[in-house]
């Protein structure tokens, strides 16, 4: 595929075999691996030079672990990728990297072509749902509207993206949605997209809200 | 336990040396009653401080505090007269007895009722009705106290129990997920490098896939336990991702990340009908064939979607099927929905495959 020379692309895992396996992988598929880690710490220390656009991030690494990484990531490049590579079904961790800020969620057992689509589609800025991811999403939703609304800032999906984000969870690709719903691919995309940015921005509000309740924000 | 004593016992004492000076004129001997006074302070004081540590309860503390109060007891007629009507202790003797009954329970709590009633009674000329009512309260209330202390220590020795359980149970957990992400980790990498290797190792990367999700759903079910609570309720997440791991055919299901509970019967039914709508996909689609489950929780009711991508139901064909008598697998279906008072929708054309959504309501308490 053309393009994938510029895809810079780090690969954080405490898992050696796990790391090489991801970034042989990458490397042959003519992407550039600009650095690799081994837990949080590193991965925070080598990112601001390494300046990846994509970063393939194991949630399960020594502190920080992969939600915190995503968090700092993202605060100090708002245009950094963050696709998240778990092994375990972690359900509330992904839901955190989410609302932290990663955009794409594979399990491991992902073959290597879908390792590289979701690459390559993170990279171009789309977001890699899988159907579980979608059906968290949906949950979570679900469970904000029936918390006690502080005020009217609780995020609310709208018909068209709970209808789109529910055939998502049923397994659909997006170009069955687009088919199913006379959609453009693009349109199905800006929608799923949507529901996460609600969420992260929701997330950035409540820790805002937090911290000047706690009087964090004096220094 | 003997700090709540301590208090009591500096009140009873206060009530006793209030009463003694406020009517020393009825004592025969002031001086001997002044000088029992005394060691009734110093007694107060030396026990609070004894009793304060576990060490220092021993049977010879407690022998001694009995002894104590029955001569102060025992001195009553030789100090204030025969015809005395209170005795020299007077209520500080309940010190002694409530010892007895946090130290033995009501054993010990009624063996010193015993000894201090029977005290009381001997050493009076005449029992009048209130001294009645005061040995009664005493023989009833020193037992009832003793049990009562002992419910109150078994209580706290099981409280103490179960909050080491939970400690244990959440470390244990922690470490389960520690081996399960490096399993986890192992059994991905199989399931990769397997169909590259060819040959035996295609197998063993259907295998290692085939585990690493049971183990997945496994860990998932793990995460969704509750403790067993009086209402017999199921996590119907749970008990899907349980169903999913069967196969044929290769069922994924996604749940919204907390447990969906619902009465057990409901439970039960909502698995058997998804049971038998992928038992289709597996007899009519493929063993291989992929399926999708989808549960959704709407507060007063909960959405069940299953899904697959086979040749779908000819328009017409279950209709007509139903009208020459023969109530196929659909029915069955759509009857045991009915049954809990929700409804069933199919939708099927060629082109998408099979789609059945189930809503069904949440049964109100």
């Amino acid at each position: 595929m053309s393009g994938d020379e510029a895809i810079k692309v780090m690969v954080v895992d405490d898992h050696p075999m796990w790391r090489d396996a991801v970034e042989r992988d990458l490397i042959a598929a003519g992407l550039n691996v600009v650095a690799v880690a081994a837990n949080g710490v590193e991965a925070l220390a080598r990112f601001p030079a390494a300046k990846p656009q994509v970063l393939v991030l194991d949630l399960q690494i020594p502190a920080p672990n992969g939600v915190e990484v995503t968090a700092e990531v993202v605060r100090q490049d708002p245009s950094t990728r963050v696709l998240i590579l778990s092994a375990s079904g972690e359900q509330s961790d992904v839901l955190d990297a989410v609302k932290a800020g990663a955009t794409g969620y594979l399990v491991k057992s992902a073959s290597r072509e879908e390792l590289l689509d979701a690459v390559r589609r993170v990279a171009l800025g789309d977001t890699v749902f899988t159907p579980g991811l979608a059906g968290l999403v949906l949950g979570e939703y679900r469970r904000l509207l029936d918390e006690p609304a502080t005020d009217d800032g609780t995020p609310k999906l709208t018909e068209r993206e709970t209808e789109v984000l529910r055939l998502v969870a049923k397994g659909l690709s997006y170009k069955q949605i687009a088919d199913r719903l006379v959609l453009s691919h693009r349109t199905v995309q800006n929608h799923v997209q949507n529901t996460l940015r609600k969420l992260q921005l929701h997330n950035r509000v409540e820790l805002t809200r937090y911290a000047i309740e706690q009087g964090l924000d004096d220094e | 336990m003997f700090r709540a004593l301590a208090v009591l016992r500096i009140v009873l004492l206060a009530n006793t040396v209030g009463l003694t000076l406020y009517r020393l004129d009825n004592f025969t001997h002031p001086n001997a009653g002044l000088a029992l006074l005394a060691l009734m302070v110093v007694w107060t004081i030396v026990s609070i401080w004894a009793y304060d540590a576990p060490r220092r309860r021993v049977p010879v503390l407690l022998v001694a505090d009995l002894a104590i109060a029955f001569a102060t007891l025992l001195s009553s007629p030789f100090v204030k007269g025969d015809g005395f009507s209170a005795t020299v202790p007077g209520f500080w003797i309940a010190g002694a007895l409530m010892a007895w009954a946090i130290h033995w329970r009501w054993m010990g709590a009624l063996a010193a009722a015993t000894v201090l009633c029977a005290t009381d009674l001997l050493i009076r000329e005449e029992i009048s009705q209130t001294n009645y009512g005061h040995v009664f309260l005493l023989m009833i209330a020193g037992p009832i106290v003793g049990y009562m202390c002992g419910s109150l220590q078994r209580m706290a020795a099981e409280r103490d129990r179960a909050e080491r359980a939970a400690a244990i149970a959440e470390e244990r957990a922690r470490l389960a997920r520690a081996v399960h992400d490096g399993v986890l980790q192992v059994l991905a990498l199989v399931q990769r490098k397997g169909p590259e290797l060819g040959g035996e190792g295609v197998h063993l990367g259907e295998l290692a896939g085939e585990q690493e999700q049971a183990l997945r759903s496994l860990i998932r079910q793990q995460d969704t336990l509750q403790t067993p609570g009086e209402a017999p309720v199921e996590d119907l997440g749970g008990a899907l991702e349980r169903l999913g791991n069967r196969r044929p055919p290769v069922t994924s299901v996604v749940t919204p990340g907390a447990p969906v509970e619902l009465p057990q019967d409901v439970v039960g039914e909502l698995v058997a009908v998804v049971g038998a709508c992928l038992d289709n996909v597996a007899f009519h689609v493929g063993e291989d064939a992929p399926a999708w489950v989808l549960l959704e929780d709407l507060g007063d009711r909960v959405v069940v979607s299953v899904r697959d991508e086979g040749p779908g139901i000819a328009t017409g064909r279950l209709e007509s099927a139903a009208a020459s008598g023969r109530l196929g697998v659909s029915e069955s279906i759509r009857g045991r929905i009915r049954d809990l008072g929700g409804s069933a929708e199919l939708f099927s054309t060629p082109d998408t495959g099979t789609e059945w959504e189930f809503t069904v309501p949440r049964p109100t308490e």
